[in-house]
């Protein structure tokens, strides 16, 4: 199965912010770590809300977080 | 593996076990067989409630937190799969009805088709929980 046409930078932001765990990510975006697990490894694309409650738990815009590749991959 | 993924799985064997159990010769024929029946999903329903309660009391924090949206995608999607299953099942059950003429056995066979249709649908669940979506 193809994965979904957004990269993230989510990782990186973790890592840039004092290596938050996806635990601590997952409970201030309401969402389960495996969620964040899988939104990271590119396995699962989340809703509008949820790119929005990630993005601004680091503080940046949506655009720095989340990438569509989608052209690029047709 | 998260806490709905260990509750996917114990849906889901102990359903074929249930399965299993209803495929024993004898079920539901006379009272001894329908106390059968009602001791399987008397134990299917206790073991259900312990080894939850088991994988709760070993991760509460999981356990206590709401369903989020994959979640609950993923519920769909198993549903939808397991929906499928179930209007296969009831139909075939209801051609073989009209084709021996044993209403008994086609009651047998779609209570089979129910609990095949949960099977699968939690089998559903645990494949997209491994995928991850």
């Amino acid at each position: 199965m193809a994965s979904p046409p957004l990269t993230n930078t989510i990782r990186k932001l973790r890592f840039e912010h004092g290596e938050m765990t996806q635990q601590a990510l997952a409970d201030r975006v309401g969402v389960t770590r495996q969620t964040i697990n899988a939104i990271e490894l590119n396995k699962y694309s989340p809703s509008l809300e949820v790119a929005f409650r990630i993005a601004s738990v680091f503080g940046a815009k949506l655009e720095d977080v989340f990438t569509y590749d989608g052209d690029e991959q047709a | 593996m998260s806490f709905r993924e260990k509750c996917a799985w114990i849906s889901f064997v102990l359903l074929v076990l249930l399965a299993i159990g209803m495929a024993m010769p004898g079920f539901l024929s006379g009272i001894d067989g329908l106390h059968y029946f009602l001791a399987l999903l008397l134990g299917f329903a206790l073991l259900q409630v312990l080894l939850r309660v088991i994988i709760a009391w070993q991760a509460p924090k999981d356990a206590r937190t709401p369903k989020d949206e994959r979640e609950h995608l993923i519920d769909l999607r198993a549903t939808r799969i397991g929906f499928y299953a179930l209007v296969a099942g009831v139909l075939l059950s209801m051609l073989l009805v009209h084709l021996h003429g044993n209403p008994w056995g086609g009651l047998h066979s779609m209570m089979l088709a129910v609990l095949i249709a949960w099977a699968i649908k939690f089998a559903g669940e645990i494949v997209y929980y491994r995928r991850g979506r």
